[in-house]
């Protein structure tokens, strides 16, 4: 009898709707970060225009995602209703917390979203270009102190990109670590602190209102409606993308994994996601298949190299 | 929070025992505190600085709290029942062990059933069979209502998505 | 007065009944979920946030209010009830509460919390409404060594918590820091203490080993007591609260909100801070110094006020600059988005009709909660009639549905026995549970502001001296610590002595 329930039950766990398919989101952080954030963008968004009946999130913190990817890659094996966000810090962190579980063992799916990085300083600094702090950076690299997010995370690695390139000793750099955004901002405006770096989308707001002034930008090209340069064409070859992706669980057959990649790339056309990136003021940066597979092997390689000369790496 | 035991003024074991861990952890923050990167960057306090002088500051604690065990200046517990301290820690790693086997509501059930047995109640299955109504009301209400994600084992299955 | 005719066109919009309506759903479901051990006003905005979707801006902003306030408010039930803090915001709730509870005063310890934090709300949210931008601009003068010298004075202060015995206490808060050096080093990315387990790099959650200390540790105590103490647990005398509780309830809701506001609003503050410290002044300015620790109404009436007022102040930081400084700020940003409200300097200005219904949202949900509560109070005092198997099992059921709806990993429930045990441990040997907490919580922000502030002057130890305001909160520190020595090197010989000697 006992046997008979449970075997209805594991059927009924188990049986899988031909069409529609409901999902379970893994973020890897606390609620309110930018992961949490994604996985409930598209828990809505996937419920509101009916490619999942039912989606839910489970939140895993934990060094900078690494615990959730090891969660998920232990549990969610050949399971095609589950997946995981994850990011560009997670590549980091993978690196620097030397953890045994990597990107290998999941199946990435798609890049969905993306941020420039950008370079500010408070608007009382008399530094007014990318050259200028370089030059401060240059004269003596312990008297520029940058203000950003976690020691190694992509704040952390854009200034080390960019001391490299302007042949400055990246361990040198005074690279002051805040754990929350809100912090870090506020030691910029503050003027305690002579530079900050984080995404375009933190300090958008504060450049348009006067409060800081915005130096340059990660990204390859300039940005639509933000009057800055890029770090490349200030002369120093940086180009650095913070993007968010969606990856499915290891061991899924290529039927199972072709599904999933289908409903993203309905996900990502439908109206409800354009209007939902555009609320936060996110950038589609939709990238699926081979070539965000390919994406991903070159970030990775670039990614511990600059680790290493910032020394956080062994 | 102390519930004001009469200290006796005769050395105290208990005290040894407690100093002693207290050591423990002072030199289990040395070790780590050793194994780190010393260069405090600019800062010129690095990562193992602040364990270091905590270590030491729980170096004297223990020092002081052998002290003042040997004055038997520590309160003297009143006599413990171990029995419901044994029942509900039995509750709690049966839910730790079982949770994401038998899922939210069976292994809460153990949980509340042996904490109960702890205190006193019998028989265990009616405790049990208390904590299976309450398990399910509370999965019912966070995780179905609130899509608070909570460990589903094969009953939450049956009922919540057959 | 421009803002003031602004607040009045809000009110006035919120006075619909419908709103009223959302505003009372929000406050019921937010103090429903936040009243749970564990499940702090962070994840409680988080969960019921979708609830608001689909409403119009108006109507989901008060509920929103609703489920900020109710989330705040809820842990500070179980506090004094249970002795089981819902978050590290109420930790200090439960030293003075909790004593009430067990003397039959439970009753007046939950309405001098409820009516406290509806003062210390009105108050900090008409001084968000019109002192925000002057606040801001005083708050953004503060960097890393003025936060480093005020986690110096709220150390401090600590002492407050310590109970009978100075060795005790200070084992309890090094024991507290100690804990608080697990995980990875905010500065340098360092891995301290974590033996290469994963769940440990973030280091030990405070709402882990508060449950575990508290909730686990009392319930293994209270089980393994041969004779229960005589009426624990039973209601004696009136819920409400009598003259005298009201004369020496007033004063520490008015100084909790003026310690609450402005270090709530301070980028690096935050809602525990600030309990602290007000619950270290209450104990310093009281009239009545032999009550503390046996049930004293102005330690619970305090720190709640300053925690609610922390709450509004945190408003500052978010309303004026876009500047989200806790994790409830920034899954509130999160939720502003769907409105097109776009949280930065210029929000004031290009949003104010948006902003003033909010600011009247929250006013209307803290006389919501207030009115919700206060006749709740017979209710929830019933609680503590249910048997004591039933109430302990359902206490050791919530206290861990919240660890296990946070972060449903096996070290974390195992860290939650172990705590447990330990808690269960410094009760039998009257070691104070609080510190141990409060060690975790200001270890941390200690530390990394410290060396923050070093690493921005080079090195240069003078830099914490350097801006008046940190020289004046180091000085007050250096004569709370001082003083007391002095007069007990006078009084009774050595210090050191007396720091070993006084465990009766």
């Amino acid at each position: 009898m006992k046997h008979a329930i449970l075997g209805v039950a594991f059927a009924a766990a188990l049986a899988v709707p031909a069409f529609a398919q409901d999902y379970t989101i893994m973020a890897p952080a606390n609620p309110g970060g930018g992961w949490d954030g994604t996985a409930r963008a598209m828990q809505e968004v996937l419920q509101a225009e009916g490619i999942a009946p039912s989606v839910e999130v489970v939140n895993v913190p934990g060094a900078g995602g690494t615990v959730g990817l090891a969660q998920f890659v232990a549990d969610s094996g050949g399971d095609p209703t589950k997946l995981i966000v994850g990011g560009y810090v997670m590549v980091g962190a993978i690196l620097t917390n030397g953890s045994p579980v990597t990107l290998k063992d999941v199946t990435p799916i798609a890049r969905l979203t993306g941020d420039t990085q950008a370079i500010v300083v408070p608007a009382a600094s008399d530094i007014q270009t990318l050259a200028d702090l370089v030059e401060k950076l240059k004269a003596d690299p312990g008297a520029v102190s940058w203000a950003g997010g976690s020691a190694g995370g992509t704040d952390h690695i854009t200034v080390g990109l960019l001391a490299k390139a302007a042949g400055v000793d990246p361990t040198k750099i005074n690279y002051i670590a805040f754990s929350g955004g809100g912090e870090a901002m506020a030691a910029i405006l503050g003027n305690q602190v002579t530079a900050g770096v984080s995404s375009v989308g933190e300090f958008a707001e504060q450049v348009k209102a006067g409060t800081m002034r915005l130096l340059a930008v990660s990204s390859a090209e300039r940005l639509p409606g933000i009057d800055a340069p890029t770090i490349k064409e200030s002369g120093f070859d940086v180009v650095l993308e913070n993007w968010r992706m969606v990856a499915a669980a290891p061991g899924l057959t290529p039927e199972q994994v072709a599904k999933i990649s289908a409903d993203m790339e309905t996900l990502n056309g439908s109206a409800g996601w354009t209007k939902m990136l555009a609320d936060k003021g996110w950038t589609n940066t939709y990238l699926a298949g081979d070539a965000f597979a390919a994406q991903l092997d070159a970030d990775i390689a670039a990614t511990e190299t600059v680790l290493r000369d910032i020394g956080l790496v062994k | 929070m102390s519930q004001g035991f009469s200290p006796e003024r005769r050395p105290r074991g208990a005290a040894f025992i407690i100093a002693a861990g207290l050591a423990g952890l002072a030199v289990l923050l040395l070790l780590d505190a050793a194994g780190l990167k010393q260069d405090g960057g600019y800062a010129g306090v690095g990562p193992g600085d602040v364990p270091r002088i905590i270590a030491y500051g729980l170096l004297v604690l223990a020092v002081l709290t052998a002290l003042s065990g040997w004055k038997g200046n520590l309160p003297k517990p009143p006599r413990q029942a171990p029995a419901p301290v044994l029942w509900i820690l039995g509750g709690l790693v049966g839910q730790l062990v079982l949770l994401h086997v038998v899922g939210f509501v069976i292994s809460g059930a153990l949980l509340f059933g042996m904490t109960a047995r702890g205190f006193g109640q019998r028989p265990l299955w009616k405790a049990v069979a208390v904590g299976l109504v309450l398990g399910f009301v509370i999965y019912g209400v966070f995780d179905q209502l609130l899509k608070l994600n909570l460990p589903a084992g094969p009953l939450e299955r049956l009922i919540f998505r057959g | 007065m421009d803002s003031f005719s602004l607040l009045m066109q809000g009110l006035a919009s919120a006075m619909d009944p419908m709103i009223l309506l959302y505003a009372l759903i929000g406050v019921t479901l937010g103090t429903a979920v936040g009243v749970l051990p564990g499940i702090g006003p962070a994840l409680t905005v988080a969960l019921l946030l979708p609830v608001t979707y689909g409403l119009d801006p108006a109507g989901s902003l008060i509920m929103f209010a609703g489920i900020y306030y109710g989330g705040m408010y809820g842990g500070s039930t179980t506090s004094i009830l249970l002795n089981t803090p819902g978050e590290s915001a109420s930790i200090v709730t439960a030293i003075e509460g909790n004593q009430m509870a067990r003397q039959g005063r439970g009753g007046p310890a939950l309405a001098t919390a409820a009516i406290g934090s509806f003062v210390a709300g009105l108050i900090a949210t008409l001084l968000l409404a019109f002192l925000a931008p002057q606040v801001v601009k005083l708050a953004l003068t503060l960097g890393p060594r003025e936060y480093f010298a005020l986690m110096v004075l709220a150390f401090v202060t600590v002492s407050a918590t310590f109970g009978d015995s100075a060795l005790r206490g200070l084992t309890s808060l090094f024991i507290g820091l100690a804990l608080a050096c697990v995980g990875i080093d905010g500065l340098t990315g360092a891995a301290r203490l974590t033996y290469g387990v994963p769940q440990l790099m973030d280091g030990i959650e405070t709402t882990t080993l508060a449950v575990a200390l508290f909730a686990i540790g009392e319930a293994l105590a209270v089980a393994a007591m041969l004779t229960p103490p005589d009426g624990m647990h039973r209601v004696t005398g009136s819920v409400r609260m009598t003259a005298t509780d009201w004369r020496r309830s007033w004063k520490a809701w008015l100084r909790g909100t003026f310690i609450g506001f402005p270090i709530g609003s301070m980028p690096a503050g935050g809602a525990d801070v600030a309990s602290f410290l007000s619950y270290a002044a209450e104990r310093k300015l009281t009239k009545h110094p032999e009550e503390f620790g046996k049930g004293a109404i102005e330690g619970v009436a305090g720190p709640e006020a300053a925690n609610n007022a922390a709450a509004a102040g945190t408003l500052v930081p978010l309303l004026t600059l876009g500047l989200p400084t806790t994790a409830t700020a920034a899954i509130m940003l999160a939720g502003f988005q769907q409105f097109g409200l776009q949280p930065g300097p210029l929000l004031f200005v290009m949003n104010a009709e948006l902003v003033w219904t909010l600011i009247a949202s929250l006013l209307i949900a803290n006389l919501m909660l207030v009115v919700l509560n206060l006749p709740l109070i017979g209710l929830w005092i019933r609680l503590l009639s249910i048997p004591r198997p039933w109430l302990y099992g359902g206490i050791l059921l919530f206290a861990t549905l919240g660890t296990i709806g946070v972060n449903p990993s096996p070290v974390e429930l195992g860290m939650l026995i172990l705590f447990g045990l330990m808690g269960y441990g410094m009760r039998l040997y009257g070691y104070p549970i609080a510190p141990v907490v409060v060690g975790l919580i200001l270890g941390p922000m200690a530390e990394q502001q410290l060396r923050r502030a070093l690493a921005i002057a080079q090195g240069d130890w003078t830099t914490l001296v350097a801006t008046p305001v940190s020289a004046t909160l180091l000085g007050i520190s250096a004569v709370f610590l001082i003083v007391p020595m002095l007069m007990r090197l006078r009084g009774r010989g050595q210090v050191l002595s007396q720091v070993a000697g006084d465990a009766d």
